[in-house]
């Protein structure tokens, strides 16, 4: 006994099960890869605010991200000492920060920053990097001004 | 007896030296506008004018990866092989303007941000949408026949392109160093109107190469395919 042969009727339908299926996995896989990629990036952190790291009281020595602004009037280099001081803040806590060597480009009072390194046991973060932040804004210089950051290497 | 091979004169689609021409104009009217008529960023300086390269080559991998997924999308559907033809071509399109758009943030980010690179949200996104992509190309190498080759790449061609939102809205969604979209973001455009200009003419000119270098690869992998 054999099976009758498939009509060409049949095996249009089977293709065409086939490709409502291979569909119905795409979209599937599509939700479901979205989902994920976006769960796993709540979960995950780039840098901690000054008042998240507060709330989470990390150890002395504990290596951490931090992230905020630039406290205006807080930014000092010693460049004898290649001493760099600041106070970096989210609106609502400060963090000093201190680090070694010229700030980067563009670490401006009031503009973001991010600081790698620990805090120590009084409180001062010490911060085995700086980077600092630029936001999405492009503007031309007013008239008669020339750009603030010139990038020749410090 | 030997036999001698002789290199078979592959002419390209007719409308390539059209597209060159194009491509080699619009290009030349971006790289003017960029490098001359354009204000340096009043914080940043000169250094911003890689914004008209980098973004450009960001946005071609993102246009190249949907063209991936279209193309990978038709050849399930329909089994053509001028399909698969265009996954391939794009793919390798995009592998190397992601590259570039790394290579081009890397510079723009040492003089800024004070580092080549940082594991920030936008930077890790981009480096495994490429590295999915370049996975993309190596299973292709992984099977000669045809018909498989080309369905087992369509599958991961069409689910890959998850990566292209991802990126972009990888700023959103996270604390990030990258900054968030100038352009490609609600509410009107966050720059000058002569560097918004500049930007989409270099973006302009960065399509028009796309199209030739996809129309050039496309032409290549037929005439490869109908080699003897």
């Amino acid at each position: 006994m054999s099976e009758p042969a498939a009509s060409p009727d049949d095996i249009r339908r089977g293709i065409g099960a086939r490709r409502v299926l291979a569909l119905a996995a795409l979209t599937l896989a599509i939700v479901i890869g979205f989902l994920a990629a976006q769960s796993l990036a709540g979960s995950a952190v780039y840098y901690l605010t000054p008042t998240e790291a507060k709330q989470r009281n990390l150890a002395a020595g504990q290596t951490a991200r931090l992230g905020g602004q630039v406290e205006p009037g807080s930014l000092r280099y010693e460049p004898a000492s290649r001493d760099l001081r600041f106070v970096i803040g989210d609106g609502v806590s400060r963090v000093q920060v201190i680090g070694t060597g010229a700030p980067p480009g563009l670490l401006r009072e009031g503009a973001g920053a991010v600081v790698e390194g620990s805090f120590q046991a009084d409180g001062v973060f010490r911060a085995s990097q700086v980077i600092a932040k630029h936001d999405e804004v492009y503007q031309a210089p007013p008239p008669g001004a020339t750009p603030s950051h010139r990038t020749t290497s410090p | 007896m030997t036999t001698t091979y002789y290199p078979r004169v592959v002419r390209g689609p007719r409308i390539l030296p059209y597209l060159a021409g194009a491509t080699a104009i619009v290009g030349a009217i971006a790289l003017f506008m960029a490098l001359v008529w354009a204000p340096a960023d009043a914080v940043q300086g000169d250094v911003q004018r890689i914004m008209y390269v980098h973004v450009p080559a960001a946005w071609l991998a993102y246009l190249a990866f949907v063209v991936v997924f279209l193309a990978s999308v038709a050849w399930l559907w329909g089994r053509s092989p001028i399909a698969d033809a265009i996954a391939v071509a794009s793919a390798e399109i995009g592998v190397l303007f992601t590259a570039l758009a790394i290579v081009l943030g890397s510079i723009w980010a040492k003089p800024t941000w004070g580092v080549w690179w940082t594991w920030e949200p936008r930077l890790i996104t981009t480096a495994v949408m490429l590295a999915m992509y370049v996975g993309y190309l190596l299973l292709r190498s992984l099977s000669s026949d045809f018909e498989r080759r080309a369905t087992r790449a369509a599958v991961v061609g069409a689910i890959a392109v998850l990566n292209v939102p991802v990126v972009h809205l990888s700023v959103t969604w996270m604390n990030a160093l990258h900054q968030l979209p100038s352009v490609l973001r609600p509410g009107p455009p966050a720059l000058d109107g002569r560097m918004y200009a500049t930007l989409l003419v270099a973006v302009a000119a960065f399509t028009l190469l796309y199209a030739y270098l996809l129309v050039a690869r496309v032409g290549l992998e037929r005439a490869r395919r109908s080699a003897p």
